[in-house]
């Protein structure tokens, strides 16, 4: 099960993430992005702290957007990682590529 | 014992019969000579009687048999069977009068001899013509029999044994005794006669055919009756074998039974054609229900639909709209009209109500019917049945008639039944067609669950320094985990274990474009970071852009006893070292393979190497086996794991692989699915 809120801020928006991503929806996370990308924003906050589990097909769409944010100099990064989920982005190296920060404010600092 | 030969009723029964005709001529006729020679006559008239009644016995014998032998026994051939024999009956006593008005009033015509030789012989046609009439109308009336029926039937015959016999009694006179047996036949006869279950069964050709044979019945029988009076009263006849209470009485009966029949049939041929509609109507409804045989198609129970329906509804006009696959109308099998009369006609009846009410997304289409007045010349009435299957409306049924409220009820109902049923076969014929396809795709999935089980090595290479055992499982029928060995040199080895993103079957193919990979780069034999930076380089070309795979690579060299490894955000290898009894995942940092597809990557590789001693052992594993739950949702974890190996570290390389197994299963139950694939790959040194 994955519940994925879009919260619209002054300057970025946040994908609340609730559940797991797996094989089976990690389509739908790969949606949320798109649409939020869509709508012309570049700076976007990825909240994890409902985040249980995390499979190789839901990091496969984070990976899939690297190389796009860097040519669009669009900013997207994740906060409040469970310890658990936050070793699969570890061992996987995700976490030399991708932001991660522990709480809300250091990511909205690293948005800037 | 004598073995007698098996005796042919038949024949038998002819033969004597025959026989006691001839001895029946042969007593007349010296009866008659001793009338002549007024000798004493010694031949008492019981005589006759008596070879009478065999006579008739036989015949009843041998028509019996006759008729239960012959296979052909339709009505209309039965009828025909007895209107021939009274032909035949008449036609030779018409010959017989037709003579003596030849002989005129010559010596001959009164000449008693001759004149009795052909009594006897219309006596045995009327008789054969009769009893054969009986017992044909026997087999119409125990048509559908029931046991009421059959016994009274059993006590008609046994009354007209009886009959037989009255002959003792009575010695030809016409008193009351006859006349009320007579009567008693008669009535039985007539109670007899309103069994006439067989006559709605003939078709309208038929019922004139039997009617004309049953008017010629009618005719002999009133004809040979006329002759049998004209018999008895002429003198010189001596022992009269006519005025007989059988004979008298199946003549009664016959001609009953011919009568009602011939009324029976006559009445019956206007509602005939009703009858064979509801025949057919039957038959349709049969064709319908059969399921689809192989080879056939929907479009055959369409077929049949729409000629089955115009049949029952009288229609000048049908035709069928069906759906195709785009949910376009097409408008098939259009019968006594046009293509372009029916697109037309159907934006006419569309436009009216109530058919303007249809809606194709309505789920409730099914047993539904609109009918109503339309006014496209010559059509004035028309009916639309919709087709549903499985909820779905899939076409429509159109029919159109030239008159006014041309649809009544029971056409209605047979029409919506006809559907119904057209409905059924072709949804059974569209499950069928969907399971015979899952069945091949399941077949496929063997194949490839078969080829992918060959991707994975079934000998892994060592030599005398280690041991090792692998294993691996796929959640779906084919998975994305993958290890292999292989001897670089002598006492040099290498070892990867990889586990491609995603699962089922696109990750069993990026798994065998990894095996692919590996065998190519192995021929350089290159260091495990070489080996990580070029297969990144490679997987890079071919991989999707969400997809990547994590993997280690080891190089075994049991010379010098050293392990050099990579690892590409694989989860790290879990090492037990036998000095100190300890286990702990190797820790290096490392990047999956596909992730960054540019030269950046190699700053994220890395090698490290160490020694190993003896009964070290080195467990290769991927995420599935740390990430199986129980049905808490509670991870095996990396923790259990380590606990597993450190427990059940003194076994063989292979113990030690089933012991985790177990473990894994036991953690998880029996109950929860796995939802990845687990692989293993246990080394230990010697």
């Amino acid at each position: 099960m994955l519940d994925i809120k879009n919260i619209k801020e002054a300057n970025y928006s946040t994908l609340q993430l609730e559940g797991e991503v797996d094989a089976s929806n990690s389509v739908e996370l790969d949606g949320a992005i798109q649409s939020v990308l869509d709508e012309g924003i570049d700076r976007i906050l990825v909240d994890a702290r409902q985040l249980d589990y995390i499979s190789s097909a839901g990091l496969g769409v984070f990976m899939s957007y690297l190389e796009e944010f860097q040519e669009k100099n669009i900013k997207l990064v994740i906060y409040g990682l469970q310890e658990k989920v936050y070793q699969v982005f570890v061992i996987l190296g995700l976490d030399k590529l991708m932001a991660i920060k522990s709480s809300e404010e250091e990511a909205i600092e690293e948005l800037k | 014992m004598i073995k007698l030969p098996n005796p042919n009723i038949g024949k038998v029964s002819l033969l004597v019969a025959i026989l006691t005709w001839l001895a029946l001529l042969f007593v007349d006729i010296t009866r008659i000579f001793s009338s002549i020679n007024q000798m004493e006559s010694d031949v008492l008239p019981e005589i006759s009687f008596i070879l009478e009644i065999i006579f008739f016995i036989t015949v009843y014998l041998f028509y019996n048999y006759q008729i239960s032998k012959s296979e052909n026994n339709d009505f209309l051939n039965l009828i025909w069977r007895g209107a021939s024999t009274g032909l035949i009956a008449s036609g030779v006593s018409l010959l017989i009068s037709f003579f003596y008005t030849l002989l005129g009033d010559s010596k001959l015509a009164s000449d008693q001899l001759l004149l009795n030789f052909f009594y006897h012989v219309n006596f045995a046609l009327i008789t054969l013509f009769l009893i054969s009439c009986s017992l044909l109308w026997k087999h119409l009336i125990l048509y559908q029999k029931s046991k009421n029926i059959v016994k009274q039937w059993q006590l008609f015959e046994i009354l007209m044994l009886i009959s037989m016999f009255f002959i003792f009694f009575n010695k030809n006179s016409l008193d009351y005794s006859f006349l009320f047996g007579l009567v008693i036949i008669t009535i039985f006869s007539i109670s007899l006669s309103f069994n006439l279950k067989w006559i709605p069964y003939l078709t309208f050709k038929e019922k004139w055919k039997s009617i004309l044979f049953l008017v010629i019945i009618i005719i002999a029988a009133s004809y040979l009756f006329g002759q049998l009076l004209s018999y008895s009263e002429s003198s010189l006849i001596l022992i009269n074998l006519t005025d007989n209470l059988f004979l008298i009485g199946l003549f009664s009966f016959v001609f009953i039974y011919s009568i009602f029949s011939f009324l029976v049939t006559l009445f019956n041929l206007p509602t005939s054609s009703v009858f064979e509609q509801k025949l057919v109507e039957a038959i349709n409804f049969q064709r319908l229900s059969q399921s689809i045989k192989p080879g056939q198609n929907e479009n055959q129970v369409l077929d049949i639909l729409i000629d089955s329906s115009m049949s029952a509804a009288y229609a000048d006009a049908g035709w069928l709209e069906m759906l195709d696959d785009e949910g376009k109308s097409i408008f098939i099998h259009e019968r006594f009209i046009d293509k372009e009369e029916v697109s037309k006609l159907h934006q006419h009846i569309n436009g009216l109500k109530p058919f303007s009410n249809f809606d194709w997304e309505k789920p409730y289409n099914e047993n539904k019917v609109f009918q109503g007045k339309i006014d496209f010349a010559p059509y004035k009435s028309a009916l639309v049945v919709p087709l549903t299957t499985n909820q779905t409306t899939v076409g429509r049924l159109y029919l159109v008639k030239e008159v006014k409220d041309a649809f009544n009820k029971e056409m209605i109902n047979i029409i919506s039944t006809f559907v119904g049923q057209a409905c059924i076969s072709v949804e059974n014929y569209r499950l069928l067609n969907e399971a015979i396809k899952n069945e091949r795709y399941k077949e496929e999935l063997k194949i490839a669950q078969r080829v992918q089980r060959s991707l994975l090595p079934d000998t892994l290479h060592h030599d005398q320094s280690f041991d090792i055992a692998a294993f691996s499982v796929a959640a779906d029928e084919v998975g994305g985990d993958y290890y292999e060995t292989y001897p670089l040199e002598e006492r040099k080895f290498a070892v990867i274990i990889g586990d491609v993103s995603g699962k089922g079957t696109s990750a069993a193919f990026n798994m065998s474009q990894m095996k692919g990979i590996f065998h190519s780069l192995v021929q350089l034999k290159p260091s495990p970071s070489e080996f990580i930076k070029k297969a990144n380089v490679a997987l890079g070309l071919c991989l999707e852009k969400n997809h990547f795979i994590t993997t280690s690579f080891y190089i075994i060299d049991t010379i010098h006893k050293n392990i050099t490894y990579s690892r590409a955000g694989h989860c790290p290898t879990l090492y037990f070292k036998n000095s100190n009894q300890e286990c702990d995942y190797l820790s290096i940092d490392g990047m999956g393979l596909g992730i960054l597809r540019s030269a950046l990557f190699e700053q994220y590789v890395h090698e490290k190497s160490f020694k190993y001693e003896k009964d070290d052992v080195m467990l290769l594993f991927t995420d599935g086996i740390i990430e199986a739950k129980n049905d808490d949702g509670i991870e095996f974890g990396y923790e259990r794991l380590k606990n597993t190996l450190k427990k059940n570290a003194g076994l063989s390389p292979k113990q030690i692989q089933e012991k985790i197994i177990e473990e894994v299963y036991s953690f998880i139950g029996q109950t929860t699915a796995m939802d990845d694939d687990y692989s293993l790959v246990v080394i230990k040194f010697n």
